[in-house]
């Protein structure tokens, strides 16, 4: 009873207050419309969450959302820009899992890093799909096990297509060949278009890829799916063993989505984004969009998602490093 | 083929419902716009529009984008022919004769024959679309690097084969463009090149301001150095359509355009830049007047712009029959469809058939739109040559930088812009084509590509270029014409040159 009252009059003040002080401060966040960056070009993985998540955002925010594409030079560009952007809450970042490679990449080529992960803090994961491997149909393999042996009868024979030398596809390869202690030759491609053009016109022989890529082509039978890097196995595909099943412990790999903020942004803001993006990811519209990519919501809150990349940048690290310079 | 009309059947009824003629007429709308502006192409355009049409049915959505998609094709050719600024870059080649004709006085048929070749072309293939989608896209996949690399050798000859003026400086010219292309990532190792720390240039600069830079910028600062005032050329009403002898002279470019652009269009890549090079070199050679061209030949402008019509529909062969997006735009026409869950694969045709096929009859339909929509409109457009100088190339200018401002968001994009502008200046004033150096950064990335990657699948061994069969052809049909090049070179006075008739008649006339 008294606890109510109280509660009732703390609405009201802070409702006074807030209406004698939105006249002329612009403190109570957010006051005016939110930009959300996606670093890469209209269509790909993070533009197509980003989309419906600034939609969903808006109620929670009371603000519109716009969503803003800065590609370039495979997604720095617009996460230095984001990096470097006012830490106010205005300037929010979707970003995929790359975020933790292109600094390690810098470092390996001794040039400056162009934005660093501690520039950011994170607000929400909001999907993680582990990439599947991926062979055509009339290749000889119906294993990971004849894979690996055909491999090291012949080793550096057997082709795989990228999206680009260091990109997602080639790192999750490079883990996997590295775990099995196999040689495969590496064709980088200029996207993954390319790099599934690249399997189905015969020119490779396997790829790694996102589920939801090769969804129709596997419902066609033009492509069979070897394995999963995830740590469980796929709904979608049950009957698929996971690498760590088949005694590749270390060999694990998402394509994720999250959402981030710059370092010095408030806490009091981080904590307003977070609750904001914790309803909207939670709600049906944006589930049912993700469904509709074949990419399912997979949420974690800041700190959660924080202990999560801390695990997947180590791992990612690591592949990069025994990937090494390209000669 | 009672199937097909059957089909073809329901596409129309899907297509002709009011809602989504509705659609097909905005796409088409707004394409046009699209492809007037200077800089924002059908790539930015579309991306532009992509979150407008998640709240509609997949089946509209399709048919809007994709009236984005071909509408700014035709609406490309319009800045080109008046004012030589390419709308688009698949339209720098009708810079050339179409702008030397708007100079004639005779805009009004270069606009005409734009949009009746391109109304040609987009219908013809349609039908291609139609018939044949499925075997033409698996006969793309078979078309991997070596053979992508070995075609563009035969290319790159071809067209310094076939284009006029001297050789050497074209040639330097398409190498410059091929230097520019070396800008950014090496995608082969991840080494940046030529950035000199700018983040930005990681990808290399694009196409979209080196067209806009080396041809609008260029005309705009070429024309306000000019000591007299330009004459501002009044059309009159009769001057507007073609003549008789026009029509004539454009049937077979457009024929000819028609066929190479839907070819090239379904590989994969950039081709419908690529296929208005060769559509251009390509009349030039079979023309019995080739050194008519560049000084404003119909034949030029109805070859060029038919093929990138043409090639825009051939890309969304690969796309649609085998889910397969082997370019930017089919990857975001592709998204498109995803949004909605679907997802075009092998099967795409026969589980949604009103989708394929509604957009088949609404591509018919928007081709249609956009001919009545354009031919009045050459009329108002050519009135733009009426406004003065002085008002209208300071909007043109602001237009150019605004277009390829929004395609990146990219303040560097400007600022390549520029420096081409002052370029293209540069060149002109010593005599030098520019169209070549726009070719060299089209093809750069994917030439280096090509090659590298099939020494990467051969570990290194030049002879993959020989043993795989479409490749050796290609090949071979390049060392003959550098064979026939170079005849008479080595036998003096036996002339085999086309080449050399071009010269004489160029110095002749």
């Amino acid at each position: 009873m008294n606890k109510s009252r109280v509660l009732l009059a703390g609405i009201i003040f802070v409702g006074i207050f807030g209406f004698v002080s939105g006249g002329f401060a612009a403190d109570l966040y957010p006051s005016r419309p939110l930009s959300m960056v996606v670093p890469f070009p209209p269509g790909g993985v993070a533009d197509l969450t980003a989309r419906p998540l600034a939609v969903s955002l808006e109620p929670h925010l009371k603000q519109p959302v716009a969503v803003v594409n800065k590609p370039g030079a495979g997604g720095a560009v617009g996460m230095q820009f984001a990096a470097v952007s006012k830490p106010d809450g205005y300037t929010v970042l979707c970003a995929l899992s790359s975020i933790s490679v292109m600094p390690e990449v810098d470092s390996l080529f001794g040039r400056p890093q162009t934005y660093k992960t501690t520039d950011f803090v994170p607000i929400a994961l909001l999907n993680a799909d582990p990439t599947v491997l991926v062979v055509r149909k009339e290749a000889p393999w119906n294993s990971v096990a004849d894979l690996v042996a055909d491999a090291k009868k012949r080793p550096n024979e057997i082709k795989y297509s990228s999206s680009g030398v260091y990109g997602t596809l080639h790192v999750a390869m490079a883990m996997f060949t590295h775990a099995a202690g196999i040689q495969m030759r590496h064709i980088p491609t200029a996207g993954g278009g390319p790099a599934l053009t690249a399997l189905l016109g015969g020119h490779v022989d396997a790829f790694a890829v996102g589920p939801s890529v090769v969804a129709s082509q596997l419902k066609a039978g033009t492509v069979k799916v070897l394995a999963c890097w995830g740590a469980k196995r796929l709904a979608s595909l049950p009957n698929i063993p996971t690498f760590i099943e088949l005694g590749y412990p270390e060999v694990e790999f998402y394509i994720w989505a999250g959402l981030f903020a710059p370092k010095a942004t408030p806490p009091e803001v981080v904590k307003i984004l977070r609750e904001a993006t914790k309803k909207a990811a939670n709600s049906a519209e944006f589930k049912t969009a993700m469904d509709n990519l074949n990419t399912p919501v997979y949420y974690l809150d800041g700190p959660d998602f924080q202990q999560f990349w801390d695990k997947d940048a180590a791992r990612l690290i690591k592949a990069i490093r025994a990937i090494g310079k390209v000669q | 083929m009672a199937e097909t009309l059957q089909n073809l059947l329901l596409g129309f009824s899907t297509a002709l419902t009011l809602s989504n003629l509705f659609y097909a007429f905005a796409g088409c709308l707004i394409g046009t716009m699209v492809g007037v502006l200077p800089g924002v192409g059908p790539l930015a355009g579309i991306s532009l529009l992509l979150p407008t049409t998640f709240g509609l049915n997949p089946t509209a959505g399709l048919i809007l984008l994709c009236g984005v998609y071909y509408g700014a094709m035709y609406g490309g050719s319009t800045t080109s022919i008046l004012m030589r600024i390419p709308g688009e870059a698949a339209s720098v080649m009708t810079c050339i004769d179409g702008y030397a004709m708007a100079q004639k006085g005779r805009a009004g048929p270069a606009l005409s024959i734009a949009a009746i070749g391109s109304y040609a072309a987009g219908t013809l293939s349609v039908v291609g679309l139609m018939f044949m989608a499925p075997p033409l896209a698996r006969a793309a996949l078979s078309f991997g690097p070596p053979e992508y690399f070995s075609l563009l050798v035969l290319g790159l000859l071809v067209l310094g084969y076939m284009t006029g003026g001297s050789i050497v400086k074209n040639m330097a010219m398409i190498l410059l463009g091929l230097l520019f292309g070396m800008i950014g990532i090496d995608h082969m190792t991840g080494y940046f090149r030529f950035s000199y720390g700018v983040v930005a240039l990681g990808d290399g600069i694009g196409v979209v301001p080196v067209a806009v830079g080396l041809f609008g910028i260029a005309e705009i600062l070429a024309t306000a150095g000019n000591p007299v005032r330009p004459e501002v050329m009044k059309p009159k009403l009769k001057d507007l359509l073609p003549s008789r002898q026009e029509f004539r002279d454009s049937l077979l470019p457009i024929g000819r355009g028609t066929v190479l652009g839907f070819l090239i269009g379904i590989i994969p890549g950039s081709a419908h830049i690529i296929s208005t090079f060769v559509a251009y070199a390509v009349e030039r050679r079979v023309s019995r007047h080739p050194e008519k061209f560049g000084k404003g030949t119909i034949e030029g402008v109805a070859g060029p712009e038919s093929a990138n019509n043409a090639a825009s529909c051939g890309a969304l062969v690969p796309m649609l029959a085998l889910g397969v997006p082997t370019g930017p735009i089919p990857a975001v026409l592709l998204a498109a469809l995803m949004v909605h869950g679907i997802t075009p694969g092998p099967l795409f045709i026969k589980e949604q058939p009103q989708i394929f096929w509604g957009l088949i009859a609404s591509m018919y339909v928007g081709n249609v739109v956009l001919l009545l929509l354009n031919l009045p409109l050459v009329g108002i457009f050519v009135n733009f040559l009426r406004i003065p100088y002085r008002v209208l190339y300071p909007t043109i200018l602001m237009f150019c930088v605004v277009g390829v401002y929004a395609v990146n968001s990219s303040f560097v994009d400007v600022g390549i812009m520029s420096v081409m502008g002052l370029l293209g200046y540069i060149l002109r004033k010593f005599d030098f084509e520019t169209a070549p150096i726009v070719l060299g950064v089209v093809l750069a990335s994917i030439f280096e590509m090509s090659l590298r990657q099939s020494l990467a699948m051969s570990n290194g061994k030049y002879s993959i270029f020989f043993q795989r069969p479409i490749s050796a052809v290609f090949l071979a049909g390049a060392l003959i014409l550098l064979v026939i090049a170079l005849l008479p070179l080595i036998r003096k006075g036996i002339d085999y040159g086309w080449r050399r008739e071009l010269t004489e008649a160029e110095k002749g006339k």
